[in-house]
């Protein structure tokens, strides 16, 4: 069991809804999707690799016979998976400090949602509501979000110069080189391990 | 579509466990037994796999009770949830999946309800399976939505290459840097991009509580 794999943490979290209350959620998630500006804290947060939530209504859990039995549920649920860099304590004090109206926006419709502040409250919550994760695969175990969106300034960058570099004079291309450092110079952090935790 | 995020596919799946009283260990069990051994580095049925960008599988046992006011309830079966964040469209995900790793998606989702008796061989029905137990993501954030893991893991390589050329080739000569480059960029392009899964630290430990 492990909920980490390099610099990624996984967490997964399962709050009970009453019924009525989901479709102000789905509400609410629609005017996220389609409102690009009330993003820009979960984007310039800048830890989170991916992130979902996933209601389930309470006679959605698949059913496929074979002797199964049908669920019989008061709740609708919903799950929240999210692959995020940096320690939980970390990643639960910057959502409560940065995203604490979004946040309770879509956690209050959950039973016993004690709001995201203050935080010693909602990081109760959270663990109580918490299960672990058994197997956990990345691809790039050793980069954060940031290391993925500066590797991908870098590498444009890089095309970029290369497409003009062999019919460049040597002093047109030391010039183009120059504006090509200056491009990348603050996407340059190394790659590595990530800080030994627990 | 919920699902997707510009090129990339939040694909979640909760396939019911087989509650066996007979089996032993019980079929959750075998689940987790076999997750456990299972690598996370570039031998990772995931790395081998083409598509996956990251992916988790939990066995959920139960819902989980808040307290009171609210009411306590239990599900009566175990789920298996599969969480990926992959490339492309999801049959060609599953395709691949199915194509790949044959012998340990049978390891796994042989242990759930109405898993197909030929298993990941017969590559339509493990289609049609997989998303049988499909529930539609409601909200989907991804960082980057528009690379594909070939680019991201090139990228990342290319990342390291010119920081180490950089530092080497401050104040060069105009001639000389532009020579360099040619063959630093030439070398660069011929060179294979890193492994899916490589590159991670390498520790006996795994960590895994809550709180870290």
């Amino acid at each position: 069991m492990s909920n980490i794999n390099g610099k990624v943490y996984a967490l997964n979290v399962i709050t009970p809804m009453k019924p009525w209350k989901t479709w102000i959620l789905r509400t609410a998630f629609f005017v996220l999707a389609h409102v690009k500006p009330l993003q820009s804290d979960l984007i310039n947060l800048s830890f989170i690799e991916f992130a979902r939530w996933v209601i389930i209504p309470r006679s959605a859990f698949p059913c496929l016979g074979h002797g199964q039995q049908q669920e019989e549920l008061k709740y609708d649920y919903l799950l929240f998976f999210s692959n995020f860099n940096g320690t939980w304590n970390q990643y639960i004090d910057a959502f409560s400090a940065v995203l604490s109206r979004g946040l309770n926006l879509i956690w209050r419709w959950s039973e016993k949602f004690p709001g995201s502040v203050p935080v010693t409250l909602f990081k109760e919550y959270i663990a109580r509501v918490q299960f672990d994760t058994d197997y956990y695969y990345t691809a790039y175990p050793h980069a954060t979000a940031n290391d993925l969106k500066s590797a991908h300034v870098v590498q444009s960058s890089f095309d970029s110069l290369s497409a003009v570099a062999a019919q460049s004079t040597p002093q047109q291309f030391a010039d183009a080189y120059l504006r090509f450092v200056l491009q990348v110079q603050a996407h340059l952090g190394e790659t590595g391990e990530a800080p030994a935790v627990g | 579509m919920p699902n997707q995020n510009g090129s990339v596919y939040g694909l979640t799946i909760l396939s019911p466990i087989i509650d066996d009283a007979n089996a032993t260990p019980s079929h959750d069990l075998q689940i987790r037994a076999y997750l456990a051994q299972l690598s996370t580095r570039e031998d990772s049925p995931f790395a081998t796999a083409p598509g996956t960008h990251l992916a988790r599988l939990v066995v959920m046992d139960d819902v989980i009770y808040v307290g009171m006011p609210s009411c306590e309830e239990h599900l009566k079966s175990k789920y298996l949830v599969f969480e990926s964040n992959c490339d492309g469209d999801l049959d060609g995900y599953l395709a691949g999946l199915a194509d790949s790793i044959p012998s340990h998606l049978d390891a796994i989702w042989s242990h759930c309800v109405g898993y197909p008796k030929r298993g990941a061989a017969d590559r339509q029905a493990f289609i049609a399976y997989m998303k049988s137990c499909q529930l539609e993501t409601t909200f989907y954030f991804a960082a980057v939505n528009d690379k594909s893991v070939p680019d991201t893991l090139r990228a990342l390589q290319t990342q390291t290459a010119v920081a180490d050329f950089i530092a080497a080739h401050q104040g060069a000569d105009p001639a000389t840097l532009q020579r360099d480059f040619l063959d630093f960029a030439a070398k660069l392009k011929s060179q294979p991009a890193p492994l899916p899964g490589s590159m991670g630290p390498h520790r006996a430990i795994k960590t895994g509580g809550h709180n870290e």
